[in-house]
């Protein structure tokens, strides 16, 4: 779950609530869902909260949610904005990254920690929502290091003029002036990259600059780079870095935030969470224009969604019943509007909620709002039949049975290695219909090199345990019933599971008449006949090993391990074992 | 009366005025002495003897201490090779007198250290003086050895202590029980005591013939240990699977089974995961590389499910903004919980249809690349419950929960509200702990969202919850390292230890 640093002096400024001590902030923002997981060294607390609340992934989102919390606000809050006098042009855009949007923040106050928390909050968005850039990415930049081209009528961009031939040479004045999201080869324009002194290419910013190189994945497939100008050049270079002239400082008084992305629903409701924060703080939003080749979009999006809940829904899903004012209070303190209409309730929802869904996530919030710890629990009012699968119930059976006969029963691991189901057991995975030679589902990544496919059978884990207990006391007789599978076409996911039983008996006198004695045992416990028709099986000693047949079908394995594999198990006394699938006890 | 064979030659062979010695009344009686010694007591409990402890000394030679009583202490022979070369008169060069002495090695050093504590002389500068007066033919400790060596006894503690020190001898410290009749015993013996036969086991024969009527079976040691024994035992983790089936079945639940290798479309699809999900593509899934992906998907449910992430369900829902691609879906992993079971069933692509109300569980493997430690293994068993039913509320569900969790003795419990892609409301459950009282989380729950639900074609509400057998049997027992228990690297021991879970 995401976690983020705040400084709690700032929360208290941020909810006027100054008299909070550090405390009862706490406790307030358990009171949210938020929980604190510590400090910073700077004294800043870390608070961990749920991935789905992205509007308070900054100081300013909980400020203004501890604000609603406490009832100082209620109801949804739309900050005004100004008409737009910026516009992003979008022309020639990499195919995979087509969409922008963007703010123009006028009056901002940045001190060192305002300047911090922006920072962070675009680091969080970036690393949730963003995809660690791939869906969306932000760019924040000084508006007065911005030198804009003068917008083009569509009659202009019609005739091909490219935006840099069309300067604003006043440089302000200007009723619109733009920007352009276009592409740039890889060796095309340079700029300055933050953090850097020389001019570079794209190519070089992915080849030789740290961020770059992070980052440089996310374009491998481009031919040409995602980029965006000004009259003066080539300034930002998304989703990987923006460039020097532009950084944002404490100095800053005016920022322009563009946002480059693959959805451009995601990139608007990214946008909206980070004026949010801006405009708690007191800055002023002002609208650009997206113009892109066949439509032309005004954001920040601050669009106010509405979602239609029934009264009756409310009342099943938290199993309390509300009067209609009840509710409009509860949303009211969610900050959230409900307007009571026929059966229920038109609820709008501010643009940062990127949360919010479905009608049933509002339920979710009026229950916040009224608090859940104050439900009374109840025992449903529904009957049903309980009862264990057939298979179950055998594999239990099995497991009495195997225990009554003394064996010790285990529980090991389904996965495991090429080297222990088959080398270790002198097995090769194509030997004809030996038990436990088939062709293993592997795992494509593997953890480590012990657990790289699904075991063919047990009897190599019970070895291993014998491996890992030799200085335990002997006798040592373990039996396992469990898992199994090898990969089969046949079969709907392409891999047969079954489940299987396997036993040895390891003591300075193993044999395989003890171990056919417990099998005998066993199959008369479940009233199926048992035949054991000599075989040969690498694992096992030539002239000592035989096909469990279980009511005349060949089912598993019986007979005394090979010394070989005894020894490579470092086990010191002989043992004889048998496995078989479970199902042919039924 | 009648008495044990061993304890009528015992009466008969002790004395009432002079102590018999266990070990004289053995070589009377021919038994061996710790029968005479059990008899004894059974005697001294019914009266009959009195039974009297004294501890006494076994002197014996050791080899050095044989050496010196046949050769003479080694200060001895110092002492007369002295008198030989005149440090009677003045004192004589050292080495000179232990040359002639014939000493060699540590005797030497034995010598030279003996010789001026006994009085025979002084040791000075590396010179040797005899004391005349000396009497080396009455030397205290030679005599002793002479004595001990000619099989007789010294009673001079001081001088036996010495050669004790000396290592010269072994003194074994031993106790003396000695018998003597009482006067009950002596009546009884007067009245006439007759042995009665008595039998270590009884046998087929003994039951066949009717002879145990007349024979008396030797007592056991009852307290005795008796010899280890190892039983066949259930796994524990096995033993808390069941405790929990038994108690879900007790609720009404039924069983769901289903594979271990599945679709990410059961996975994760069919519960409104969305595909660019972090963990979706998290290095903690185990992705399969053979078989790489299901042959095929029911297309309606494929359709019904894509359009739930594209567009949400009903008339005001939202879907995701997020990629979903059929190839995705379809690719095989091991599963990472085991509501795939719960989304198969509800999507009726098990063996049967769920119809509401129903009430199913499952106890089964799930498979996380984690990272191992104590409480972390990449396999372990996940206890999964829902109930279905039209109008399930929030209350529903703690109520359940609450009946649940109270069964293995966690009460108190806390919903602490929280997200989770498929479920809303969601919340993680807490408990005390049995035994230390502290507030841990135990499970996740939540009421399944109408995106899950609409396309799996469920018209009713669904509420679940998860939890780690593992975590519970932590709870239930107190025992603190899962592997121990779960795998090849399992102790055995420690599992022929563990105590049963019932």
């Amino acid at each position: 779950m995401p976690v983020v640093d705040v400084d709690p002096d700032e929360l208290r400024r941020l909810t006027g609530h100054r008299d909070k001590d550090d405390d009862d902030l706490r406790q307030d923002l358990f009171g949210l869902g938020i929980e604190y997981e510590g400090e910073t060294e700077d004294g800043d607390f870390k608070l961990e909260f749920e991935a789905d609340r992205l509007d308070r992934l900054s100081v300013e989102g909980i400020a203004r949610s501890l604000r609603y919390h406490y009832g100082d606000d209620r109801g949804v809050d739309v900050p005004d904005t100004n008409s737009p006098e910026w516009t992003i042009n979008v022309e020639d855009v990499p195919e995979d990254r087509p969409y922008v949007t963007g703010a123009v923040i006028r009056g901002v106050d940045l001190d060192e920690d305002a300047l911090d928390s922006l920072i962070q909050l675009q680091e969080k968005l970036h690393a949730t929502m963003g995809r660690k850039r791939a869906k969306g990415a932000i760019g924040i930049h000084d508006l007065a290091m911005l030198k804009g081209q003068v917008a083009r009528s569509a009659t202009e961009r019609a005739s091909g003029e490219t935006a840099s031939e069309a300067v604003d040479t006043e440089g302000d004045g200007a009723a619109t002036r733009s920007i352009t999201y276009t592409s740039v080869e890889p060796d095309g324009d340079t700029f300055v990259p933050l953090d850097d002194d020389a001019e570079r290419t794209p190519a070089d910013v992915l080849s030789e600059h740290p961020t770059g190189e992070t980052y440089a994945d996310l374009l491998a497939d481009y031919d040409a780079y995602p980029a965006i100008y000004d009259a003066i050049g080539l300034f930002s270079f998304p989703p990987v870095i923006n460039g020097r002239r532009t950084e944002v400082t404490t100095d800053s008084r005016e920022l322009f935030v563009e946002l480059t992305g693959t959805d451009q629903w995601t990139l608007d409701r990214m946008c909206a969470i980070i004026c949010y924060a801006l405009d708690a703080r007191g800055a002023t939003i002002e609208d650009v224009t997206v113009d892109y080749p066949d439509r032309e979009l005004h954001r920040p999006d601050f669009a106010v969604r509405t979602k239609h809940v029934t009264h009756d829904r409310i009342e099943t899903l938290l199993g309390v019943d509300f009067t209609t004012d009840d509710v409009v209070d509860l949303a009211e303190r969610s900050g959230l509007d409900a307007t009571p209409v026929d059966d229920g309730y038109d609820v709008e929802i501010p643009p940062y909620r990127v949360d919010v869904l479905h009608p049933v996530d509002v339920v979710d919030d009026l229950g916040r709002a009224y608090g859940f710890n104050d439900l009374e629990p109840r025992y449903p009012d529904v009957n049903t039949i309980g009862g264990r699968t057939e298979s179950s119930r055998l594999e239990r059976s099995v497991r009495g049975t195997l225990v009554g006969l003394g064996f010790e029963d285990l529980l090991n691991f389904n996965m495991t290695s090429e080297a222990e189901n088959f080398d270790r057991m002198r097995l090769s995975p194509d030997e004809d219909d030996a038990v436990g030679a088939a062709e293993p589902a592997t795992i494509s990544e593997p953890y480590s090199e012990d657990f790289t496919i699904l075991r063919t059978w047990a009897l190599p884990s019970l070895a291993m345990v014998l491996e890992n207990n030799t200085h335990h006391s002997y006798p040592q007789e373990l039996a396992e019933v469990g898992f199994a599978a090898h990969a089969d076409g046949d079969t709907e996911t392409g891999v047969a599971e079954r489940r299987t039983v396997a036993a040895v008996l390891a003591r300075h006198d193993a044999s395989y008449e003890d171990a056919k004695a417990r099998l005998q045992a066993l199959c008369d416990e479940f009233h199926v006949d048992l035949a054991t028709p000599p075989t040969d099986h690498p694992s096992f000693i030539d002239g000592r090993a035989a096909t469990v047949e279980i009511d005349g079908e060949p089912v598993g394995v019986i007979g005394e391990l090979h010394p070989a594999v005894i020894v490579d198990h470092d086990v010191e006394v002989p043992v004889a074992g048998f496995e078989f699938e479970l199902d042919a006890l039924r | 009366m009648q008495l044990p064979a061993q304890q009528v030659a015992v009466l008969e062979a002790a004395s009432a005025d002079d102590p018999r010695r266990i070990e004289a009344l053995a070589a009377e009686t021919e038994y061996p002495p710790e029968t005479v010694a059990g008899a004894a007591f059974e005697l001294e409990d019914a009266g009959l003897v009195a039974v009297s402890e004294a501890s006494t000394a076994d002197v014996s030679l050791t080899d050095e201490g044989r050496e010196y009583a046949a050769d003479g202490l080694p200060e001895v022979r110092l002492y007369r090779a002295a008198l030989d070369a005149g440090a009677d008169e003045s004192p004589v060069q050292m080495g000179q007198v232990i040359g002639a002495s014939g000493l060699e090695g540590p005797q030497v050093d034995i010598a030279l250290s003996n010789y001026a504590r006994k009085g025979y002389g002084a040791i000075d500068s590396g010179e040797l003086s005899a004391d005349p007066d000396a009497d080396p033919d009455s030397d205290p400790e030679a005599d002793a050895l002479a004595t001990l060596a000619d099989g007789g006894s010294v009673d001079d503690q001081a001088v036996l202590d010495q050669l004790a020190s000396r290592d010269l001898v072994n003194v074994r410290e031993r106790t003396v029980r000695s018998v003597t009749l009482t006067e009950a015993g002596v009546t009884e013996l007067m009245a006439g005591v007759e042995a009665a036969e008595e039998v270590g086991e009884l046998t087929p024969e003994l039951l066949a013939s009717g002879e145990w009527q007349d024979v008396e079976f030797a007592d056991y040691n009852v307290e005795a240990d008796a010899a280890d024994h190892t039983p066949g035992k259930t796994h524990v983790l096995r033993q808390a699977a069941e405790r929990v089936k038994d108690v879900l079945v007790g609720m009404g639940f039924q069983e769901m089974e289903g594979p271990h290798v599945d679709a990410d479309f059961y996975i994760n699809d069919c519960l409104f995961m969305p595909q660019d999900h972090p963990a979706r593509n998290h290095w903690d899934r185990f992705a399969l590389s053979n078989p790489e992906q299901i042959d095929s998907l029911p297309a309606d449910l494929v359709e019904r499910v894509e359009r739930a992430h594209r567009e949400g369900v009903s008339p005001d829902g939202d879907g995701y903004h997020s990629p979903w691609d059929e190839d995705f879906a379809r690719a095989l992993a091991l599963r990472g919980h085991t509501t795939s079971l719960t989304a198969r069933h509800l999507a009726g692509v098990a063996d049967e249809d769920v119809e509401p109300p129903a009430r199913y569980f499952s106890v089964e493997k799930a498979y996380r690349n984690d990272t191992l430690d104590a409480t972390h293994l990449l396999e372990f068993f996940q206890i999964e419950g829902l109930v279905v039913a039209d109008d399930l509320s929030v209350r529903d569900l703690m109520g359940t929960f609450r009946e649940f969790y109270s069964q293995f003795g966690i009460h108190d419990l806390q919903f602490k509200p929280t997200y989770n892609p498929y479920t809303e409301p969601s919340f993680e459950l807490f408990g005390r702990h049995p035994e230390t009282g502290e507030l841990i989380e135990i499970g996740n729950s939540g009421i399944f969202r109408p995106e899950m639900l609409e396309p799996l074609d469920v018209d009713a509400d669904v509420m679940a919850w998860g939890l780690a057998l593992e975590r519970l049997l932590m709870l239930m027992t107190g025992f603190e390292d899962i592997r121990d228990v779960h795998g090849t690297l399992c102790d055995v021991e420690f599992l022929r230890d563990a105590e049963v879970v019932y």
